[in-house]
């Protein structure tokens, strides 16, 4: 009896680990978009690519697949070279395919990209890259001309400013007193005929694509080797409004906006040198979006500036939308808590940063620009730093330094000190924390964590929900529930105090990736005090130490001037008067390293006409 | 040629900070215990005898250096006593630095034990000390200067808060008699001490590291001096707080110096605090003696990637830190030959290698025949 039910149980725990088929029933299973395309074909039937038109990305992937799939699975084939099926008298026969060279299909590839001389292919070729008429966005407009050359332009609905393509477009073109003028002739450029201002006579379909994707127009004539692309972008965007995160009370009250246009023109307006330039890269194989990288030419270290660009060109995804996706995508140490690149709305901060050596990448549609290479005290540094007086800002980056330190390290110190190290605490405190946290079952680290927990979650509540309900949600939920988890016992009043202390602190930080960051490794210093007291808390500090000196931003250790030690600036920590910071960072290694003679202030060296 | 680690360049500063670091990190252990036994109230000053001696020591280093223009010191060896016996002696200081860091280790984690965390099991403390060693090595060299360079000032700035805020204890007439058990008992002591500034040796190691060979006779000079001025007041305020007796007694008289501040009953027991400073200066000198026993060991076998020996080198390290069994046997064997013997290895292994070049006329050539 024993030995039956021992066999059993050995059979079963025998049955866990070996294989067995099962008659569930299956389940349904997305197909992967390979084994989706042989369907599909079969469904809607093989579609050609137009006669000297350009296939589609999928459509050329699909010509270089074996089509006949239903016979024998991929698996069982062994690879070979493409072939195309012949159906004759019902009979499938494959005739292999001689493969082309190389150079053939790069050459076969380029003649697919180049603009035809005749209307149709142009048309189709458009149409079909822009899947039109099914993708209404796409607007076509044909037309012919009084010499009875038949025309078309393609723009993108709602990217473009009609208004230019009406009077400056379509209005020239046909004008039929333009048509009559003798000066008018057949062979006269498309150029001299469109008044847009910029234009740009294209011969590849690919950038003609582009183009329209970003909101400009092309035109074509029949008979031209070439489409002109006239621009027009003219979509609706918001405008420049004051700055939402990094307000001041003293200084310009702009922002960027999620146009990168008008982004690059609030740099200009203040950096007025012909040595700014702006660089453009499209990212996002997909999304193709602008990003713009701006420098000023003869101060930024080329070094970096080929580095930015390496990185740039090199990103091969098929969409980049927001900031912070380049940002992750661009950065030297992913895997750090704390940003390596520095994130800013305004115009003003982003321009001063230019002037000290760096580079600012914008990214077309987000409100907010990059800048690298940057250092840890970087990100101390605020907005406002520049508009108060010396001695102000100072002291407010002391109070900025003291916050970073409560941040991280109060929760923990608290936890240590009244677990470990009793002794420290004066006698008369002693017995106060003794005495509220008499009726507290919890331990110390529970009481911590809940308390945290419950602030995050208040300060997540509070971002969700929209307007001034979240910051009164904030408030109250903070108050009633800090109030009822004292009433009710579960925290003693002390913790209300170290948990509300460490959120303020967090906030007082400037930089909102820091202070993400800096909340996430409280936690870590928490169990580091809780475990080991302050030798744990130590320990934790020599790591973040170590994790600090390691990372870098573009090449520039993120603890420069400090470790590795480079010559010290004036507007690190303290924030010495402007007139005295004669030299740009030294760490940048920037072409110029002079900001300004060693007496800027030339007036004091002079006589006054009435002394 | 020997393969090496990729040990990167390291300033004059960092290299400064972390060599000093390293010499003064005994002095919150059971240095200022053993330097009071043997020389009583001389202890302030037989220090500075062992630092003149290691002064001179470290010059003889230099000459040797300079003979090989562009070689470490590990180099040095494998050029004068041929490849055998040079990479013997590379394994030789290998297995002292790993000695070395294993005892600071124990020394380190038995003192807060006694004196902060006595109901933590040893093997916790060593296991999470041993973490941060790990991660720490695992950079390698650089970072372990860089933090270096940071935490000195904070090491520093709490040395000098403690040696502060004891002065009302402070009754320099415990100082006294001068001459202590005897002026020659003092200098024996000292010379014999000369043991406790051997890591200085480190900065030849390293010598590849630094910025040419002015400069590390420069940061060699400079750790000496100040390793000699930090030695000889921290002693001297011991003395002065607890006499020569009392101060004998204490296993950590610096641990016990900020024990007895007492300002007013809000400001008193603050040696709690005064754990950051030991654990910062500790984890420094344990890792840079941990890499640089790893490093020395990847010389002798050619291996280009110190980091897959990480864990047998923590395994040997707790090993090495798990051999005394108290306190005691701490203080009596282990500890006595760090900080009184090694000078017999560490400091004239390099002056007999010096010695034998000398007579065999040994140079090194230029930077490309010897690289």
């Amino acid at each position: 009896m024993s030995g039956k039910k021992n066999k059993n149980i050995i059979w079963r725990m025998l049955e866990l680990i070996t294989y067995k088929k099962t008659n569930r029933p299956k389940t349904f299973v997305l197909p992967e978009v390979d084994e989706q395309r042989p369907n599909q074909q079969q469904v809607s039937g093989q579609q050609q690519p137009p006669e000297g038109g350009q296939p589609s990305q999928g459509q050329d992937q699909r010509a270089a697949q074996p089509e006949d799939t239903s016979q024998t699975s991929e698996a069982q084939q062994p690879k070979q070279a493409p072939a195309v099926v012949v159906e004759r008298a019902g009979q499938k026969r494959r005739i292999p395919k001689k493969p082309l060279s190389a150079s053939e299909v790069r050459s076969a590839r380029k003649d697919k990209d180049q603009v035809k001389t005749d209307v149709d292919s142009n048309l189709q070729v458009l149409k079909q890259a822009f899947h039109a008429p099914e993708n209404k966005d796409l607007i076509i407009r044909e037309f012919s001309l009084s010499n009875k050359k038949r025309g078309f332009l393609a723009f993108l609905d709602g990217m473009t400013d009609k208004n230019i393509i009406n009077e400056y477009i379509l209005k020239p073109l046909l004008d039929q007193e333009n048509a009559s003028n003798s000066e008018y002739k057949v062979g006269m450029p498309l150029e001299d005929i469109v008044l847009t201002d910029d234009t740009q006579a294209l011969k590849t379909f690919g950038e003609v694509i582009n183009n329209i994707l970003k909101g400009n127009t092309a035109v074509y004539v029949e008979g031209l080797d070439y489409i002109l692309i006239c621009e027009t972008i003219g979509y609706e965007k918001r405008g420049v409004e004051a700055p939402k995160t990094e307000i001041v009370v003293k200084g310009p009250q702009e922002a960027f906006s999620e146009n990168l246009r008008t982004n690059i023109t609030l740099l200009r307006r203040i950096i007025r040198n012909k040595d700014l330039v702006t660089e453009f890269f499209e990212l996002g194989e997909k999304s193709n979006t602008t990003c713009a990288i701006v420098y000023l030419q003869g101060l930024v270290n080329p070094l970096i500036l080929k580095e930015v660009k390496r990185r740039l060109k090199n990103i091969k995804t098929d969409f980049v939308v927001s900031i912070g996706m380049l940002e992750e995508l661009i950065e030297d140490n992913p895997f750090s808590l704390f940003p390596t690149i520095l994130s800013t709305e305004r115009p003003d901060r982003t321009a001063a940063n230019i002037l000290e050596g760096r580079v600012a990448i914008i990214l077309d549609g987000n409100p907010i620009v990059l800048i690298v290479p940057i250092t840890l005290n970087a990100l101390m540094h605020s907005a406002e730093d520049a508009s108060l007086k010396w001695h102000n800002t100072t002291a407010l980056r002391m109070v900025r330094f003291c916050a970073f330190a409560i941040a991280i390290l109060l929760p923990g110190f608290y936890l240590a000190l009244t677990t470990f190290h009793h002794e420290m605490i004066p006698t008369e405190l002693l017995i106060a924390i003794a005495r509220a946290k008499e009726n507290v079952p919890f331990p110390t680290i529970i009481e911590v964590l809940l308390m945290e927990l419950g602030f995050e979650l208040i300060r997540e509540a509070g971002i969700r929900i929209p307007g001034i309900v979240g910051n009164t949600l904030g408030i109250i939920g903070a108050l009633i529930l800090g109030e009822a988890a004292v009433t009710a016992n579960i925290v003693s009043p002390v913790l209300i105090i170290i948990v509300a202390l460490t959120g303020l602190s967090n906030f007082a930080l400037p930089n909102y990736s820091l202070a993400f960051g800096i909340r996430i490794l409280r936690f870590a210093f928490i169990f580091a005090g809780a475990i080991l007291g302050f030798f744990g808390l130590a320990l934790a500090a020599v790591l973040l130490t170590l994790m600090l000196v390691n990372l870098k931003s573009f090449g520039i250790p993120f603890m420069s001037i400090i470790a590795p030690r480079t010559k010290r600036g004036k507007d690190i920590v303290i924030r010495w008067p402007l007139w005295l910071q004669e030299n740009r960072p030294d760490y940048l290694s920037p072409r110029d390293r002079q900001r300004q003679p060693e007496i800027a202030r030339q007036w004091t060296q002079q006589n006054p006409e009435n002394s | 040629m020997v393969e090496m680690i990729k040990e990167g360049k390291i300033g004059m500063l960092e290299a400064y900070a972390l060599v000093t670091v390293i010499i003064i990190t005994k002095v919150f252990y059971t240095f200022p215990l053993a330097s009071i036994k043997q020389t009583g109230t001389a202890a302030w000053y037989s220090t500075l005898i062992s630092c003149a001696c290691a002064i001179a020591f470290f010059v003889l280093v230099y000459l040797l250096l300079k003979r090989f223009p562009q070689k470490d010191l590990y180099q040095v060896f494998e050029a004068v006593l041929g490849q055998k016996i040079g990479r013997f002696l590379v394994l030789v200081f290998s297995v002292y630095f790993l000695y070395y860091a294993g005892i600071n280790l124990s020394e380190f984690v038995n003192i807060l034990k006694i004196y902060c965390m006595p109901l933590t099991p040893q093997e916790v403390l060593v296991a999470g000390f041993l973490i941060v060693t790990a991660a720490m090595a695992y950079v390698g060299l650089e970072g372990i200067s860089r933090v270096a360079y940071i935490l000195f000032y904070l090491i520093i700035a709490g040395l000098v808060l403690i040696l502060l805020l004891a002065i009302p204890f402070y009754d320099f007439h415990y100082l006294k008699p001068w001459f202590g058990y005897g002026l020659g008992v003092t200098v024996k002591e000292g010379i014999l001490r000369t043991s406790s500034y051997d890591t200085v040796i480190i900065l030849a190691i390293i010598a590849n590291s630094l910025q040419g060979l002015k400069n590390l006779k420069r940061v060699g000079l400079a750790c000496l001096l100040t390793a000699g001025a930090v030695f000889s007041i921290c002693l001297a305020c011991v003395l002065a707080a607890f006499q020569y007796t009392a101060g004998g007694e204490y296993i950590s008289g610096m641990n016990h110096l900020s024990r007895i501040i007492y300002y007013s009953r809000f400001f008193q027991r603050v040696e709690a605090i005064f754990v950051f400073v030991w654990v910062f200066a500790s984890v420094i000198a344990v890792s840079a003696t941990f890499y640089i026993a790893l490093s020395s060991y990847c010389r002798v076998f050619n291996i280009t990637n110190h980091r897959p020996l990480l864990m047998p080198f923590l395994f040997l390290t707790f090993a090495f830190s798990s051999l005394p069994k108290n306190m005691a046997e701490i203080i009596d064997i282990y500890v006595r030959f760090i900080r009184g013997y090694s000078l017999f290895l560490i400091v004239l292994a390099p002056v007999l290698v010096l010695l034998i070049a000398m007579l065999m006329g040994k140079r090194g050539g230029k930077a490309s025949e010897t690289q």
